[in-house]
């Protein structure tokens, strides 16, 4: 593994480390300046010379074009993604951005400082590392990038566009609409790359903040239907108070450790084990932080605004709702439970564990069961985004379980490895198939309302190619092999079965007898989540009787509205969603290395 | 050596049919249409072929005592493995022996069989491509040496199932689709975490060959067989004695539901009745089997002591099952519905065959899936039948087809009789093992031998549900004869050339195997002996006589 590069910002090897966030930066200001560009002239007063400015005027024929904004903000978003794979492919260099790089010939280190790069120092306590970049945060970046890309794709022909041959500047106010929605989804992928770099909690609060403001507005965006405005508003107030809750909880944290770096919290989570027990203060703090996250997560029960607010969504917002976003709330959990505050427990485990395996199995439980009941398609994926997130929680539960004995530090470090791989594999997976649901929704709401389970009926009789990728996202959400939502589920499963079982085949081969008692109880949220699984089956079922053996009914006859675009994407996602089941093994080396470089002290143990 | 599953049994059938139904998905109804009798006959003469090198693996075997006779326990036949998942240890690995041979034969002679018995039915350009992509599943599900490659085929089998129920079934396809869809997934997904938690306490003092770089296990059946063998000799249970009753238990769910074995049998009367025929004939005829199959291949060759510490459990549920199907058969009006109960009352043979732990009676159950497979697609080509030309399967409903239908009504007497173990015929062979492997049994636990009582009376009951049923159907009316009122007055048809040809198949088979049984019987035998000889004695002794 490489050594990690020091960087100040705005010197030596910065533009390098952000790259991909930079190409979204420039694109976020091509998206903003080049659609005002016209033939706008200024005439020097006095005289007869006009002097071309280019800010508004008659604008030019090709950025009239009222796709314009869609074209630059796809290039951008799809350059940023290459740009990352492009980084994996070549070997990551990893880089941290710190707030002050003191080169150690002009002013000597003093002891205590760190030597880094071979020429330079840094100061504890006085820099402040801000930004992270390795294999973790880029995998996310991968996932964001991936995800907003596919969005903005799907979104193009979604908004409605006025007349291109119209070049002037008051064309530009009607056709605003198109330019506003993906200046926000811009703004709401850098906040989930700043989310994912974040080496320091008020960072990444900032990027948090700026996506979530980014997508309560693009959730409201839907405002030719009622739903759209109730389901941002509600969608706003409640995101806003967790936010509120998460900021309460961090300005505690503060309080407590006079810091925010993560670094410097983890050191002081493990020095604050007394015995007499852990400080009451910090456990607060971590349970607000943890409604903030959990809000992003959509984990029950802060989870009540989700439903609403995928349902009010265009859906491809939606989609970024349940895959990027609880990509970002992920990130969070990640770097919150088990960076920061994972000091053991009496009986060995971190001590937020027995809280966060309940929650695990109420939002697992709630979701699928509110899933069965709903008729509405875009709350019932909303639901099922819930149950998911119960999943991962549940795999975050089993790091957590995880046993901190020495002497089984080889098995824990293993299995840790283990389930943050499969849960990175799943945020990964997820974004094909579930996205993918969402986009087929979102051909069929571009041709009328989609808020009853009947307005799928029949659509394998008038589009096949779309049931057939319909019926693949279900089953592979399902988890029926051998598609990639089985693979994440298998891996889950395995995760959190090595942890539980921990060195118990060691004890079985000095001839001790163990029952699965022994085990430790996470091996049941295992078993809760192979039943749960089973529920679900229920439901995703339901849409494929009603794709294939209901016919089509009302207006709603014959093919849908072509929009090449949008197909495209949902082929990708069929695509992705087929082979990451068939042959997952590189994406499972991918995850795996993100899921080390997250904890070094797992791999070298 | 030259690999003959992967690709041609396996791998052809599943890509052929996904593509036949993609090209087909996106064109009109009227091309369609035109394109169904093609697909048929591409579909038919794909699926002959698939036979002609299934049979052709048996002819080389027959008689020759290196083949699948006489390998010994935990090697196969045409073994290849190619890596899959590195990092976890998943391969993909096909073989065969005498375990998994017969099923694979069976299920490529009942493809081409159901494509016949089902020649004129209107099912449209899907309904071909479905069956053979059923029919490459379940070879899969044979052919897999690796468990999750196993469960992968495992689950594949439930689409096109599900499809076929959904598509072409009867009135409550829905309801009846949507159980069975769920009811065995559920019990698999149970199957899934008892097969993960297995894969993680095998824990080899230094890593097996095939392991995983990522988690040092394998997934490979062959090498955990062998692991689990090594442990168990040692004196020791593999993995712990209470750890491998609790996955012998979940795996044992997993296969019981798909068995189906009472009480988890409530799917199969639903999934039957409303199943089209094609599908009825390839779930009873090697569907259920698979659970069977799995039995076998995974908690038996793990965990003998867990079998034998849930014998009597075993026993009892196949006793449960045997009694309760038949019983409940008696009171059935619908001819499908008491076709299914009669499977549920056989597979119950098959439950109380293993649970002797003779090797007479695991190769009795072997013979009796291979038998029941050959039969019971007969019986649900008869009931189709029923239904394709009479549109009824009411039992009281019509009298005295005989006169009318005479082809079906031999037809039927035929496979009524076959089923009911009519001696020559091949499940009279499976039967009288199990009550002799049963008799051992009895008296090696020294136990009364009245217990057979039982299971004998059960026979009676067998042979009353099916000759009573026939004598309402075929024979009753004197000279008049009862069309069902569902003909309304249309002349009373008799079975056409397709469907006579694919029941001929079937009876010529049942003949065959019932008068010379020892042409799969002995390689049965010999597996179940090296079994026992391999597994079962070292481990527990000179079980029950060992007979």
């Amino acid at each position: 593994m490489s050594e990690i590069i020091y960087v100040q910002p705005f010197d030596d090897n910065f533009t390098t480390a952000l790259l991909p966030e930079l190409i979204l930066v420039a694109g976020l200001f091509a998206l903003i300046i080049i659609p005002n560009l016209g033939k706008a002239t200024f005439r020097v007063p006095g005289t007869q010379i006009r002097l071309p400015y280019f800010l508004g005027g008659e604008r030019y024929s090709l950025i009239s074009n009222p796709r314009l904004p869609s074209w630059i903000a796809v290039t951008t978003l799809l350059l940023a993604f290459v740009e990352v794979i492009m980084n994996f492919e070549s070997g990551l260099q990893r880089y941290m951005i710190v707030s002050e790089l003191l080169p150690t010939t002009i002013n000597g280190a003093t002891a205590g400082d760190i030597l880094v790069n071979g020429g330079s120092h840094i100061v504890p306590g006085s820099s402040k590392e801000l930004l992270l970049i390795n294999d973790f945060s880029r995998l996310f970046e991968m996932i964001f990038f991936g995800a907003i890309s596919l969005a903005a794709i799907a979104s193009m022909n979604r908004l409605q566009s006025f007349d291109s041959s119209d070049k002037s500047t008051n064309a530009l106010y009607n056709n605003r609409r198109q330019a506003d929605f993906y200046i926000l989804l811009l703004t709401a992928a850098m906040g989930m790359a700043i989310v994912a770099l974040a080496q320091d909690l008020f960072v990444l609060f900032l990027g948090l903040e700026l996506a979530s403001f980014s997508s309560y507005v693009l959730v409201a965006f839907h405002k030719e239907s009622k739903e759209g405005t109730e389901g941002g508003m509600k969608y706003f107030i409640v995101g806003s108070v967790a936010s509120g809750v998460g900021l309460y909880g961090l300005s505690m944290l503060y309080l407590w450790a006079g810091t925010l770096q993560l670094g410097e919290l983890s050191v002081a989570f493990d020095a604050a084990m007394a015995p007499q027990g852990f400080p009451a203060l910090p456990l607060i703090a971590l349970g607000f932080i943890l409604v903030g996250f959990g809000f992003k997560v959509s984990a029950a029960p802060f989870h009540f605004a989700a439903p609403d607010a995928y349902a009010g969504a265009s859906s491809p917002v939606a989609g970024i709702l349940a895959t990027a976003s609880k990509a970002m709330g992920i990130i969070g959990l990640t770097r919150m439970l088990l960076i920061v505050a994972s000091p053991e427990s009496n009986d060995g485990s971190a001590i937020w564990l027995v809280a966060l395996g309940i929650l695990s199995v109420v939002t697992m439980t709630w979701g699928n069961i509110a899933a069965l009941g709903s008729d509405n398609p875009k709350r019932m994926l909303a639901y099922s985004s819930v149950a998911h997130a119960g999943y991962m929680l549940a795999g975050l539960t089993a790091i957590g379980a995880w046993n901190w004995d020495p002497e089984l530090a080889g098995h824990g470090g293993d299995a840790a490895i283990m389930v943050m791989t499969a849960i990175l594999f799943h945020l990964v997976v997820l974004v094909c198939f579930k996205l993918g649901a969402f986009l087929v929704l979102s051909i069929l709401e571009s041709e009328g309302e989609v808020s009853k389970m009947s307005s799928l009926r029949g659509l394998s009789k008038r589009e096949p190619l779309l049931a057939v990728s319909m019926f693949i996202f279900m089953i592979s959400l399902a988890g029926v092999p051998p598609m990639s939502g089985f693979m994440s589920k298998l891996l889950m499963i395995m995760g959190i079965v090595k942890v539980s079982i921990g060195n118990m085949g060691d004890a079985l081969s000095n001839g001790d007898i163990l029952s699965i008692g022994d085990a430790h109880w996470v091996w049941w949220l295992a078993l809760i989540m192979v039943l749960n699984s089973a529920i679900s089956m229920f439901y995703y079922l339901r849409v494929i009787v009603t794709m294939y053996f209901h016919e089509p009914e009302g207006d709603r006859q014959g093919p849908l509205p072509i929009g090449w675009q949008v197909r495209t994407a949902i082929f990708a996602c069929v695509v992705a969603s087929v082979f990451f089941g068939i042959n997952a093994d590189g994406l499972i080396e991918l995850c795996e290395m993100a899921a080390n470089s997250l904890n070094y002290s797992w791999a070298s143990q | 050596m030259q690999d003959l599953i992967s690709m041609p049994l396996v791998g052809f059938p599943i890509i052929a049919s996904l593509i036949i139904m993609g090209t087909i998905s996106n064109m009109s109804e009227e091309v369609r249409e035109k394109l169904v009798n093609p697909i048929r006959w591409a579909v038919l003469i794909f699926s002959l072929v698939l036979l002609g090198l299934t049979t052709t693996m048996f002819y080389n075997f027959f008689g020759d005592l290196n083949g699948f006779e006489g390998i010994a326990f935990n090697t196969y036949e045409y073994h290849i493995r190619y890596n899959w998942v590195e990092s976890l240890g998943i391969h993909w690995s096909v073989g065969l022996d005498a375990l998994s041979f017969p099923m694979v034969w069976l299920t490529t002679l009942l493809l081409p069989v159901t494509i016949i018995a089902t020649w004129n039915e209107k099912n449209g350009a899907f309904y071909h491509p479905l069956l053979l992509l059923m029919g490459g599943a379940l070879i899969g599900v044979f052919v897999a040496l690796d468990l999750f490659m196993f469960y992968v085929f495992w689950e594949l089998t439930l689409i096109p199932m599900f499809f076929l129920i959904l598509k072409w079934g009867g009135e409550d396809r829905k309801y009846a689709a949507q159980k069975f869809f769920i009811y065995t997934f559920t019990a698999s997904v149970v199957m899934l975490l008892g097969l993960v938690t297995l894969y993680f306490l095998q824990n080899p003092l230094e890593p097996l060959a095939h392991s995983g770089t990522m988690t040092g296990r394998t997934f490979d059946i062959s090498s955990i067989v062998s692991h689990a063998h090594q442990a168990n000799m040692g004196g020791n249970w593999f993995l712990g004695a209470s750890m491998q009753k609790i996955i012998f238990a979940m795996l044992m769910l997993g296969f019981l539901v798909k068995l189906p074995a009472v009480p988890f049998h409530t799917w199969l009367p639903d999934a039957h009745v409303q199943a089209p025929t094609g599908g009825s004939m390839l779930l009873a005829g090697v569907m259920l089997k698979m659970g069977a199959y799995g039995m076998f291949r995974l908690p038996i060759a793990l965990f003998p002591h867990a079998l034998e510490y849930f014998q009597l459990v075993l026993m009892a549920i196949g006793m449960v099952s045997l009694v309760w199907g038949s019983i409940v058969c008696l009171g059935q009006t619908n001819l499908k519905k008491m076709v299914a109960y009669s499977s549920v009352s056989h597979m119950g043979v098959i439950c109380i065959g293993i649970a002797t732990m003779q090797p007479m009676g695991w190769a009795a159950a072997l013979f009796m899936m291979f038998a029941h497979g050959i039969i019971s697609p007969h019986l649900f080509a008869v009931c189709g039948a029923f239904k394709h030309h009479y549109h009824s399967m009411e039992i009281g409903s019509m009298r005295g087809m005989a006169k009318h239908s005479p082809w079906l009504a031999t037809s039927m007497m035929f496979a009524w009789m076959a089923s009911l173990g009519l001696p020559l015929l091949a499940g009279f062979v499976a039967e009288l093992m199990v009550l002799i492997a049963l008799w051992h049994f009895l008296v090696a636990e020294g136990w009364s031998v009245l217990w057979m009582v039982g299971p004998a009376l059960v026979l009676a009951v067998t042979a009353a549900y099916y000759l009573w049923s026939m004598q309402r159907t075929i024979f009753e009316g004197g000279d008049e004869t009862q069309p069902p009122a569902s003909m309304d007055g249309q002349p009373i048809p008799d079975i056409g050339n397709h469907e006579k040809l694919a029941m001929f198949v079937l009876a010529m088979f049942t003949i065959l195997f019932g008068v010379m049984p020892w042409i799969a019987l002995d390689m049965m035998n010999d597996w179940s002996i090296q079994i026992f000889e391999g597994l079962i004695m070292p481990i527990l002794g000179n079980f029950n006589g060992g007979v």
